[in-house]
């Protein structure tokens, strides 16, 4: 199994590259490379605090799976642009519970490298913890983690072989003479009416057509099939230190925006109690700029409840291109604002029932007891 | 707060007043309008308040005040971001002319973690037609003393003499954010060169980071001076627009910043791209630019 694993990540990773191949980039393409198809373990060693090129990433997901057998499974969503295989992982304690799905995805955005390091430091502290913390484990009592490290897989290996502030998708656009589709403004949301462009040349190109792009297609299809059971949708960016809530395309606010803002605040206090680091938290066209077709405002849209948007670390220091030693300290933050995001979410759904029976057998006890003393 | 018009003023009914005082008042309120664009009062030249000014827009201001700032103070060593914004206001009239008003805290741009002195500044800045390059007046609190930070900038500026051209460096920081730290120099002279192109490049709508210095043509250090001729790209946020500048700065301890800029856009909203000129120093010896 192992080596017909090998042979596809190298079909998949060295064709493409090669067509990107840029003779000053050799050292890094060496490492994308050298890293696809390695016959030991990388888990054993993987370190968390550092950026991992695609084949690496494909090769941890595996392993994670193959260790975590019980309560990891890996899925397959669609295919990219340059044709890569999109995987999720799923997260599920399994019992005759039901169950609520929380979706996190990561690294929409090619040159956002700290957000699919976080989606691999939430994966890598939810199954190294859930046997003995009991936090972790009460969430997984009822929910199922839903993770995608890296949403554009393409976009990403191309800020590792050819241009690190790659921002889009790698589409061909114009008989081949513009690349690359802003898969945040990809979505059926208001699509381009805002904060977008139907140029091929802008980052902001939002495709030939709603959900044109097959990244967008493989991600949306799949939320849609599941979208009654899913009670939170994440997606992780950088930089600018916000959580957003809904909508980019308008002004106007959600239906539990008071509730979305609440929560976010929580998480943004949970956040800054770790390390200090200031997040504000508000609608996107209220402290962002505007923006249509975000996958946020359509996971809204279509129903999800909680839908955020998570711009990590940090203010424009260092911007897109953080230092690796920042990476622990962001991912520890970042997982504190994300499980207090949850819990929230875990109460609403399991607390709530529960105190809701309390209560009213405390009214039927308290009615009981006032006949009682009538007769 | 409450949007405040200037009315004009128009005879109410029971007005008796003469029709040469009648007169009088629009005409002084015509010529308030035409004179008071720079003088700066809320009350004057048809000046909107925002009753509800927008905190992004508060922080693009304070940003483009603090560019302006650090390339004034020509300081590499004490180079400030921006923290918080404290208060701030702001207008806008029928000219689309933006002016603001701000008190915001400041940060050490080369704090370490965990550093975390706050400065705090005051600025009025105004943009005039949405046109970059805003006129600011800004004071801020000295976070170190003046004599240590020249004597910073003069540790700087020997450790930059020692280093070698050609520099072997392309991108600072690599794709991993590491800058060597023996080229840590380079990055905060080249942010402070940015700081000058930045803030000739903000408008109330765009505003500026520098995400990577993407090479380095010539570094010289004859004549005492520093001479550093890089390429620099800048991130526009609200576009997400990644901007190469070519930027030639000469540098010296306590002396004003001299820039020379040249940016490649690739969209052209208002702005002419082209060669700019800047800094308010001729550039005459600079010639092979």
């Amino acid at each position: 199994m192992k080596p017909l694993l090998g042979t596809f990540y190298l079909l998949g990773m060295l064709v493409p590259g090669w067509l990107g191949y840029d003779r000053s980039l050799t050292q890094q393409r060496q490492e994308v490379v050298d890293k696809v198809v390695s016959p030991w373990s990388i888990l054993e060693t993987y370190s968390y605090n550092r950026y991992h090129p695609m084949g690496e990433i494909y090769q941890w997901m595996s392993e994670i799976r193959e260790k975590y057998t019980e309560v990891v499974t890996q899925h397959f969503l669609g295919m990219t642009y340059e044709s890569r295989p999109m995987y999720y992982l799923k997260i599920s304690q399994p019992s005759s519970n039901p169950k609520k799905i929380i979706w996190m995805d990561c690294g929409i955005h090619a040159r956002e490298w700290i957000a699919p390091a976080f989606c691999q430091w939430f994966v890598k502290e939810i199954l190294q913890n859930y046997e003995d913390n009991s936090r972790i484990r009460r969430l997984l009592k009822n929910l199922d983690f839903y993770v995608l490290p890296v949403f554009n897989i393409d976009g990403y290996i191309y800020t590792w072989t050819t241009d690190r502030l790659w921002r889009k998708s790698r589409s061909s656009h114009n008989n081949g003479t513009c690349f690359g589709t802003d898969l945040n403004r990809n979505f059926d949301a208001s699509w381009c009416s805002i904060g977008a462009s139907h140029n091929c040349e802008s980052l902001t190109f939002c495709g030939t057509g709603p959900m044109s792009e097959p990244e967008t297609k493989a991600v949306s299809s799949f939320i849609e099939s599941k979208k009654e059971n899913i009670a939170c949708f994440l997606t992780m960016h950088s930089y600018g230190q916000l959580i957003l809530v809904p909508y980019g395309y308008t002004k106007n606010k959600s239906n539990n925006h008071e509730e979305l803002i609440q929560v976010g605040q929580k998480a943004a206090n949970a956040l800054k109690a770790k390390h200090g680091t200031n997040y504000r938290v508000g609608s996107s066209a209220d402290i962002l700029y505007a923006t249509s077709g975000s996958s946020r405002d359509w996971a809204r849209d279509i129903g999800i409840p909680f839908s955020y948007t998570f711009e990590l670390r940090d203010n424009g220091t260092y911007g897109f291109v953080l230092p690796e030693t920042q990476i622990q300290a962001t991912c520890e933050e970042t997982m504190e604002a994300v499980l207090s995001v949850l819990d929230d979410v875990y109460e609403k759904y399991w607390y709530t029932n529960s105190a809701r029976k309390a209560k009213s057998t405390a009214l039927v006890l308290g009615l009981l007891m006032s006949f009682m003393s009538l007769l | 707060m409450q949007l405040r018009r200037q009315p004009l003023s128009a005879p109410r009914p029971g007005d008796t007043r003469p029709a040469a005082q009648r007169l009088a008042v629009p005409l002084l309120l015509l010529l308030a309008l035409q004179g008071a664009a720079a003088s700066g009062g809320p009350e004057d030249s048809g000046w909107l308040q925002d009753a509800e000014p927008s905190s992004r827009l508060l922080s693009q201001a304070a940003r483009a005040a603090l560019h302006f700032f650090n390339f004034r103070a020509a300081s590499p060593s004490a180079l400030q971001v921006l923290a918080n914004v404290l208060d701030g206001r702001s207008w806008v009239n029928q000219k689309k002319e933006y002016k603001f008003d701000l008190v915001f805290t400041t940060e050490f741009y080369s704090a370490e973690e965990g550093e975390k002195r706050l400065g705090k500044c005051s600025a009025q800045v105004f943009f005039r037609n949405e046109k970059p390059r805003p006129a600011v007046n800004v004071t801020c609190t000295q976070l170190v003393k003046k004599e240590r930070r020249q004597e910073e900038d003069y540790q700087l500026y020997k450790l930059m003499k020692q280093l070698k051209s050609p520099l072997n460096a392309v991108s600072i920081p690599d794709s991993h954010g590491y800058i060597a730290p023996s080229l840590r120099p380079i990055w905060d002279l080249a942010f402070l060169g940015s700081s000058y192109v930045m803030w000739q490049k903000s408008t109330p709508f765009l505003h500026y980071y520098m995400s990577q210095i993407s090479s380095v043509k010539q570094w010289k250090t004859n004549d005492d001076a520093i001479d550093f001729d890089y390429t620099v790209l800048l991130h526009e946020f609200s576009t997400q627009e990644i901007i190469p500048c070519r930027i030639h700065l000469v540098w010296y301890p306590s002396k004003p910043l001299k820039v020379k800029y040249h940016c490649q856009e690739r969209q052209t909203p208002e702005e002419a791209s082209g060669t700019e000129e800047g800094s308010a120093v001729a550039l005459t010896e600079l010639s092979n630019f």
